[in-house]
């Protein structure tokens, strides 16, 4: 059966700031637990789902994402029906404030309106969850919801998810707000930036947005209608794992929650398979002198030292007598023997091989740049 | 297929049955290594970075998997427009009744219709059950630098292990002068690696009349390159230097396991410019428990290790549970190790099952064993 809704992956909202990583890459393109990118959960939750139109949106650093996304190949979207679409939207040097989303719509509304599904939904780059996009398609058209907008019950508000928004639902599941994450209680339903809509209502209500203010985003926009109760919006409640990635703290955060065995299971099923862009890299080698426990080591490591409650990205070295500790060491970097490393993200291709000692706690992370010779 | 262009075949060959029951529901090249590989991985992406495009495998045998397996030629590369990987087996034609591959040439005489397809130039032939990296290319150039009618791969070993070989007896300038298989006084050290490059155009004719004399086994070791060296035809020795590992029997495949943990291995698997392509796995990386202890271990992603891993190799989604010791061994992709189970020495055959505190294999063996069956717990 054709799918009746395309999906939209959204480029890097303004409220995303990830320490040092971003200078580099959209949310979208960062490493997640050493082998995947962020973006392979939204782009394998549609494939998954049988959602095989998709949009992805970029903004700034284009090259990360065309190069790991391709055409779709490694998502499993391989037949001649299938499309994933990489929209590079012009980035607005002048004012930042320009940047939303409703500005990357506009800029390709003619690709929207041809495309035949009569839904849309739409997913963030940087959040990581399983979700089967067609069942809340169908929870969307049963209700006669004018939008369904899904959200997360977390009990740690007032000091994560602090870039997200959060939502009002009443018992009949209506939303009756939402607004920025201002830390002020634990208890909170964290918005998931996807929603489902029709497509003409989509079509609308961006072109809406922008008459509205130039710098709103679809989301506030949506602040602006729930407040005026014009529309029928509806919340779901998802289930499972689930983390936002918006600043190093909670990248840091969502890495390291999937050393728990229980997480793993929830995230990756047999049959809900994350895809990523493969680099056929050969198996690591942990080597005699080696001391490796509760960490994850993606293909192609040379592991000579000591790894401890870390997390260790493709073809990385960790030298004899090397330490390292409640960190994440990115691809293919070096640390180099006796090296002591303690909370500490490592960007791709950084060498630590003169500074003997990083040593932070994971409430104060340490970043080395990508590249970088220390 | 363009001028000057070289199609490949592979001799996947029978069931491999010195590999047991590995070999039971797959053929040969379709059998697991190095983690997260199957044998057939290596000539197929030594092809493609070889920019070879054509790549036939034949097999008499089991083919279901290993079709499924090397149909997807886009795990090397190889599914652009003029490319493709095709696994031949036995067909029945027109003019003849189905037949066996009653020997290595006539597994190519019995696709001259599939080669003359792509009209191609030279024809390499290769075997299925070699581990090694090597560039046909380079092979190729000395071939046409030389103007041979045939080239054939060597490599040196030791004088003393001659005798178990194909040797190739050359003259000053590398000519081949003499084959000769197995013998017992060798006068050379230059072992044939079963790889060899033939002008289609004159193997062509060659093979047609092979096919029809009753006498021949139809082999090209024993048959066509004596018919060559008879005709006073040019063949040329190739020799090729680095880790070249006949993977025939458990011991050998084994063996060849064990090297990879051998930090000064010849085969370098990490080269960005001489990759070997396979599939891969949508799993997470190799996870390692809070209580694991981990020593010499090559693996890969999806492994699972919470018990104790020494001088092992652990295949794709393979497991050691808590408690669990696996040492000296192979564990191929989905083979799971229960708690508190044992198994020393051994090839634990692909999702097989030992169970909780069983124990397999010892260290003082004399051979590898190989484990193809679950293993029931000890409660």
């Amino acid at each position: 059966m054709a799918a009746k809704a395309f999906g939209i992956v959204t480029s890097t909202p303004r409220r995303v700031n990830v320490y040092g990583l971003q200078d580099y890459r959209p949310a979208g393109a960062f490493t997640f637990i050493g082998k995947f990118r962020v973006i392979d959960f939204p782009v394998s939750n549609f494939s998954n789902s049988g959602i095989k139109n998709i949009q992805v949106y970029l903004n700034k650093h284009p090259k990360a994402l065309t190069d790991h996304l391709g055409t779709g190949r490694n998502y499993n979207l391989n037949s001649k029906r299938d499309r994933l679409q990489l929209f590079y939207c012009n980035h607005h040097m002048e004012n930042e404030v320009y940047n939303t989303d409703v500005s990357d719509y506009l800029d390709n509304l003619t690709f929207i309106e041809e495309l035949p599904q009569d839904y849309v939904i739409i997913a963030p780059c940087y959040m990581i969850y399983k979700q089967d996009y067609s069942a809340l398609l169908d929870e969307h058209i049963l209700s006669g919801a004018d939008i369904t907008m899904l959200y997360h019950k977390v009990n740690n508000a007032k000091d994560h998810f602090l870039n997200c928004r959060v939502m009002g639902v009443d018992q009949d599941q209506v939303v009756t707000s939402l607004e920025i994450n201002r830390g002020n209680r634990q208890s909170q339903c964290v918005f998931m930036d996807t929603y489902v809509m029709k497509k003409s209502l989509f079509i609308d209500l961006v072109q809406r947005t922008a008459k509205y203010s130039s710098t709103y985003s679809l989301s506030q926009m949506l602040g602006v209608l729930i407040k005026r109760e014009e529309l029928e919006i509806r919340g779901v409640q998802h289930k499972g794992f689930f983390a936002s990635v918006d600043d190093l703290q909670s990248y840091y955060e969502s890495n390291m929650s999937l050393l728990d065995p229980k997480n793993q299971k929830d995230l990756f099923q047999d049959d809900w398979w994350i895809y990523t862009r493969t680099t056929d890299t050969n198996p690591s080698r942990i080597y005699e002198s080696a001391q490796v426990k509760d960490s994850m080591i993606a293909n192609g490591c040379h592991i000579e030292g000591t790894v401890e409650h870390s997390i260790i990205g493709r073809a990385v070295h960790i030298g004899k007598g090397a330490v390292v500790k409640n960190s994440i060491i990115l691809d293919h970097a070096q640390i180099g023997d006796d090296i002591q490393l303690d909370s500490q993200i490592v960007d791709k291709y950084a060498r630590i091989t003169r500074t003997k000692e990083l040593l932070n706690t994971p409430d104060e992370l340490g970043y080395v740049h990508r590249a970088d010779r220390l | 297929m363009k001028q000057g262009n070289m199609l490949a075949m592979i001799l996947a060959g029978g069931r491999g049955s010195r590999l047991h029951e590995l070999t039971d529901k797959v053929a040969k090249p379709a059998v697991y290594y190095g983690g997260k590989y199957r044998i057939v991985d290596f000539p197929l992406s030594n092809c493609a970075n070889s920019g070879i495009n054509v790549v036939g495998v034949l097999t008499q045998y089991e083919s279901v998997l290993l079709n499924s397996y090397v149909a997807a030629g886009s795990r090397w590369g190889l599914d652009s427009a003029d490319a493709g990987v095709f696994v031949l087996t036995p067909r029945e034609k027109a003019d003849s009744g189905l037949d066996v591959y009653r020997g290595t040439a006539d597994a190519i005489s019995q696709n001259i219709d599939f080669i003359d397809q792509y009209n191609p130039e030279y024809l390499l032939i290769l075997s299925g059950d070699h581990i090694y990296k090597m560039n046909y290319d380079k092979m190729l150039q000395a071939h046409i630098e030389q103007g041979a009618n045939a080239t054939i791969a060597v490599r040196p070993v030791p004088i003393k292990e001659a005798s178990r070989f194909g040797i190739m007896n050359t003259n000053e300038a590398g000519d081949i002068v003499e084959f000769e298989e197995k013998p017992a006084h060798p006068k050379s050290n230059l072992a044939s690696m079963g790889i060899y490059i033939f002008n289609w155009k004159d193997l062509r004719k060659l093979l047609i009349s092979d096919m029809k004399d009753p006498d021949s086994d139809h082999d090209f070791g024993k048959n066509i390159i004596p018919t060559m060296l008879a005709d006073n035809k040019k063949l040329i020795a190739y020799r090729f230097e680095g880790y070249w590992k006949d993977v025939g029997t458990i011991d050998s495949l084994w063996e060849a396991n064990m090297d990879l943990l051998d930090k000064k291995n010849e085969l370098d698997l990490s080269d960005p410019t001489w990759r070997i392509y396979s599939e891969d796995a949508s799993s997470l990386p190799a996870y390692i428990g809070p209580d694991a202890e981990i020593d010499r271990v090559y693996l890969t992603q999806g492994t699972v290790v919470e018990g104790m891993a020494k001088n092992s190799v652990l295949s794709t989604l393979s497991q050691v549970k808590a408690g669990a010791k696996v040492i000296d061994t192979v564990l191929m992709p989905k083979a799971k190790v229960e708690e508190g189970a044992t198994v020393t020495r051994a090839i634990v055959a692909s999702g097989v099952k030992i169970g909780k505190g069983a124990v397999v294999g010892s260290a003082d063996s004399e051979n590898i064993i190989l484990v193809s069956k679950n293993v029931k717990g000890v409660e």
